[in-house]
């Protein structure tokens, strides 16, 4: 912040910044809501990947083995839990996202910096939580497509592949995991008022 | 044109010049324009799926058309959370950065989730239709699968309304 507040700043000051100043004064709101967008969304696509792969297979074997349709509703559920992971993974996103009111004058630098880590953190945040869940809703949507198939033709497998997915939704969990333990940090009122 | 931390003025500042409301109906039109996308895209699909065996199997015509009435619905979430962010969007004299990112984010959240539910709506429909009129027992697993995606879009609408008060 070489020549004092860049919300002052004129087109000289603009066309001498450097890239780093530019993106710097990206504000930090806009990196937070845009991470918790993030996570919400791409949850909730992977979710709804698997779920639509899952059931072409499943409503397409019950026509003509009715037996396996309520066991195998199951993937349907695991593909579920993905979008809830999501879902909580914005809530606690939200919850740390706080308004600054006001900035004291001698820490000005020490306040932004902490609002920009905070911003940071839970845009990276969204990226890891939705692009974990994205692709394990993927995962548990096409071996949920695989066991209603081989379901409807030999009983035995159910459980077997069940074990597969299982490990599939494995991933959805590491990811809200890692998110939980990337956004702890975040706090945008530690050094402001 | 830079997003600058808006705070950096004293609050009480009234003439600052600011792009927050082109983000607030950002989010306005993703709501509506996306949950539109899914809706429609669950139309269609379950739509031509109808139509295929609506030829030799008309009299469960009217109970096949569950997955184009859930498909609607998302646009009527898109159209909720659209109408209720176009209130809170204001001149930018008054409305904050912070306010124009979480509605766009909260837009964004319920249009990304409709379509996401609409196309596996759409896809789920195409399908369980077809299967329904080929075997009577389908129904109540295409009933529970229709249910469980149009959960995603709910989901993401409640996301969408907690951002929305930020």
């Amino acid at each position: 912040m070489n020549w004092g507040n860049p919300y002052d700043w004129t087109a000289v000051e603009w066309q001498s910044a450097t890239w780093g100043e530019r993106f710097m004064y990206i504000d930090p709101y806009f990196w937070s809501y845009f991470g918790v967008a993030l996570a919400l969304a791409t949850s909730i696509i992977g979710a709804s990947w698997g779920i639509f792969v899952t059931g072409v297979s499943l409503l397409g074997s019950t026509v003509k083995a009715p037996r396996i349709r309520s066991k195998n509703l199951i993937s349907v559920i695991f593909c579920e839990a993905v979008a809830i992971y999501g879902v909580i993974m914005a809530i606690i996103m939200i919850g740390k996202v706080q308004t600054i009111e006001s900035y004291p004058e001698n820490q000005m630098a020490q306040c932004y910096t902490t609002a920009l880590f905070g911003g940071y953190s839970l845009f990276w945040t969204g990226v890891s939580v939705g692009l974990s869940n994205l692709i394990c809703g993927i995962a548990v949507g096409v071996t949920g497509s695989g066991c209603a198939i081989a379901d409807a033709q030999t009983p035995e497998t159910f459980v077997k592949i069940l074990v597969v997915e299982i490990f599939g939704s494995a991933l959805g969990l590491f990811g809200v995991i890692v998110g939980i333990i990337q956004c702890s940090g975040a706090s945008f009122l530690k050094d402001c008022l | 044109m830079l997003f600058v931390l808006d705070t950096m003025v004293s609050a009480a500042d009234t003439t600052q010049i600011s792009a927050s409301s082109f983000f607030g109906f950002m989010g306005v039109t993703m709501a509506l324009v996306l949950a539109n996308l899914g809706a429609g895209y669950g139309t269609f699909k379950a739509g031509a799926g109808i139509a295929a065996i609506g030829i030799w199997k008309p009299e469960i015509i009217m109970k096949s058309l569950i997955p184009v009435v859930m498909a609607g619905i998302l646009g009527i979430y898109g159209m909720i959370v659209a109408v209720l962010l176009s209130q809170k969007v204001k001149n930018p004299l008054e409305y904050s950065y912070k306010s124009g990112f979480a509605h766009m984010a909260s837009g964004l959240c319920c249009g990304c989730s409709c379509i996401a539910a609409g196309f596996a709506i759409g896809i789920v429909g195409d399908v369980g239709v077809r299967g329904n009129a080929q075997q009577e027992r389908l129904f109540v697993g295409l009933i529970l699968i229709l249910i469980f995606a149009e959960a995603l879009a709910l989901y993401g609408l409640i996301v969408s309304l907690i951002l929305s008060q930020s």
